[in-house]
């Protein structure tokens, strides 16, 4: 009698999982890979109404950790990363990437082609842009009184203890050598230990180093001017337009985000599919005026927010790019000593 | 059952505990004391070839630097800890038994929300345009509003309010365990309560503050978001070297370097006061 028992129990339990594995297959899965709120909740389930995929929604903090987790993946486990140019740049290195079948994303000219043929991709095999940024200065004229017209005036002392910066070690370091006339990506050991120098000199002038809501700093009063990415100065801007933002006059930093497939995808055909969702048009408006980044599909230029297309001058922006170990390094060791600087 | 085999198997209810320690304690403290000898290259990689650079490159002023800013904060948020929370758990091992329940239930109460979330109410309240500086301001204390929060005396703050409890509730587990008439018979025999407090009730309940010590200044050691979110970044302690060299930095060797003395200092600093406080011999009294 026991026996009978048990064996109906072990057929039950054979079917339910039969079932399972069929009810997986029915309803594919798409894991997104990328930083916390980069889509519209209705981008997403557009995409899982339209095509019956379901998206897992996996995220990241920093993009080095992006990298860790796929290269232990071998290049599997995620479908679509979205992530910063110069760590596409060392994934691609790293063989991590597959090119883009263009066979499925039919609309890849879409693209506005200034945001293309960039270092991480210079053939455009493997990446679809996802919005371009430019970390730009934004001040309160009323807390502020001269005109803020580059990187030099933030180190006016008039401006003691009131200022908001982001907490990326090379785009600081990359400010500073800017404001000097050199490059963001100087090599040179001598003219990055001068940076390091011209930076302690900043030190007094700095309120926090924050990477998350910097932008709240100039709304709650605890700083009068801020160095803030693109996507935080559209939100300040939307708070308070009596703010004024600078674009720096000793010239600009240039970030790409772009989305890519790794080369172990598991569910390759749905990232491409979701590759080309994400070019039309009218879904590239809605993502760009939900994360408030410069749009990268030109062909959405007439429909998206005009604020969110960018200006002539945007072309002439430099990028971050990967720097020899001690370059790395001396980077570093600026930025350790200026964050110790700040807190005197 | 003859004893022995009993003991054989009590054996094999304990090997997978062991296992677990040896594959995921022991395991990850031997690769990263590997790593930390290993050579960094470009990026986010390293190369497995011997080197002491990692270490030597620490005696540089700006990493000395974030080692004695760790020490400093670690032994002033001990300090207040102590001053603050033994005097707190003593006076609660002293209540009846409700005002001990109602004491024991509001200190555990925080505990219920993220430690995050407590420390942006911190923020709340310490922000330019926030509650303690619009308080002030009503009662016309200060004319502007004061700059506290991204200041040492705002992460000390936090540092504090976040570990006390810790210390509260190891001071007080002593406390209530003390037998009273020892300190009794020290007054009958002439003791003023002064000298009762310090030969008796203060060298009993030792053993609890010992442990609140530990309980306090080893996670201060390496709680670095405190300081990072109530600093604004600017206090540089070795956790938070740690995790930039980890992440943006990409240099692993360097990291791994750090926390390993990080590991090592803070081990031998639980030593020295170990020796000097005599807690071996009262550690059967806890």
């Amino acid at each position: 009698m026991k026996k009978k028992w048990l064996a109906l129990l072990g057929a039950v339990t054979a079917l339910a999982l039969l079932a399972g594995c069929g009810a997986k297959k029915a309803n594919s899965e798409l894991v997104l890979y990328t930083w916390e709120g980069m889509f519209p909740p209705e981008v997403l389930e557009g995409f899982t109404a339209r095509t019956g995929t379901k998206i897992v929604y996996s995220n990241f903090d920093y993009d080095e950790t992006m990298l860790e987790k796929l290269s232990q993946a071998k290049g599997g486990d995620y479908d679509v990363v979205i992530a910063d140019d110069y760590i596409i740049e060392q994934a691609v290195n790293a063989g991590l990437v597959s090119e883009i079948d263009k066979s499925v994303v039919t609309n890849y000219a879409n693209i506005n082609p200034r945001y293309q043929g960039q270092f991480y991709d210079p053939e455009d095999k493997y990446t679809v842009p996802y919005g371009c940024g430019i970390p730009l200065i934004v001040y309160d004229p009323a807390a502020v009184d001269f005109p803020i017209k580059g990187y030099n005036d933030l180190w006016n002392s008039a401006l003691k203890d009131s200022v908001a910066i982001t907490a990326n070690y090379r785009v600081i370091n990359g400010i500073t050598l800017l404001s000097m006339g050199r490059s963001m990506n100087e090599e040179d050991l001598g003219v990055i230990a001068q940076a390091g120098e011209k930076l302690l000199r900043l030190a007094p002038n700095i309120r926090l180093i924050q990477d998350d809501n910097t932008q709240d700093a100039l709304l709650n009063g605890e700083a009068s001017v801020a160095f803030l990415y693109t996507s935080q100065v559209t939100q300040v801007m939307a708070e308070n337009p009596d703010l004024k933002v600078v674009y720096p006059e000793e010239g600009l930093g240039f970030g790409i985000m772009a989305a890519f497939v790794p080369v172990n995808a598991p569910n390759k055909q749905a990232a491409n599919e979701f590759l080309k969702y994400l070019l039309e048009p009218e879904i590239s408006k809605a993502c760009f005026e939900y994360i408030g980044y410069v749009n990268t599909t030109g062909a959405a230029d007439g429909i998206v927010d005009p604020a969110l297309v960018a200006p002539e001058s945007a072309g002439s922006g430099e990028f971050i790019m990967n720097v020899s170990a001690e370059a790395e390094e001396a980077y570093n060791r600026n930025w350790a000593a200026f964050k110790a600087a700040c807190g005197q | 059952m003859k004893p022995r085999q009993r003991r054989e198997r009590w054996w094999l209810c304990v090997a997978p505990l062991y296992l677990f320690t040896l594959l995921f304690v022991l395991g990850p403290v031997l690769y990263m004391i590997a790593v930390s000898f290993a050579q960094n290259t470009a990026g986010t990689g390293f190369r497995w070839a011997f080197t002491l650079e990692n270490f030597a490159k620490m005696r540089d002023g700006v990493y000395l630097n974030c080692f004695r800013e760790s020490l400093r904060l670690a032994l002033s948020t001990t300090l207040l800890n102590v001053l603050i929370g033994y005097p707190f758990g003593y006076f609660m091992g002293r209540l009846g038994a409700r005002g001990k329940r109602l004491m024991l239930f509001l200190v555990m109460v925080p505990f219920w929300t993220s430690s995050l979330i407590r420390l942006y109410g911190w923020l709340i309240i310490l922000q330019a345009k926030g509650l303690l500086n619009n308080v002030l301001l009503a009662l016309g204390l200060i004319r502007e509003p004061l700059k506290i929060l991204y200041t040492y005396p705002a992460v000390l703050t936090g540092m504090v309010y976040g570990l006390l409890p810790f210390m509260i509730l190891a001071v007080y587990t002593s406390v209530e365990k003390m037998d009273w008439t020892l300190v009794e018979a020290a007054r009958d025999l002439g003791a003023t309560p002064a000298r009762a407090f310090l030969t008796i009730t203060l060298r009993l309940t030792l053993p609890g503050l010992m442990s609140g010590v530990i309980l306090t200044f080893v996670p201060s050691m390496g709680l670095f978001f405190i300081a990072d979110l109530l600093g604004g970044n600017k206090i540089v302690l070795v956790g938070s070297l740690i995790q930039d060299q980890m992440t943006r930095g990409g240099n692993q060797p360097f990291a791994a370097a750090l926390a390993l003395v990080l590991a090592v200092m803070t081990t031998l600093l639980l030593a020295l006061y170990r020796r000097a406080t005599h807690m071996s011999e009262l550690e059967g009294m806890l």
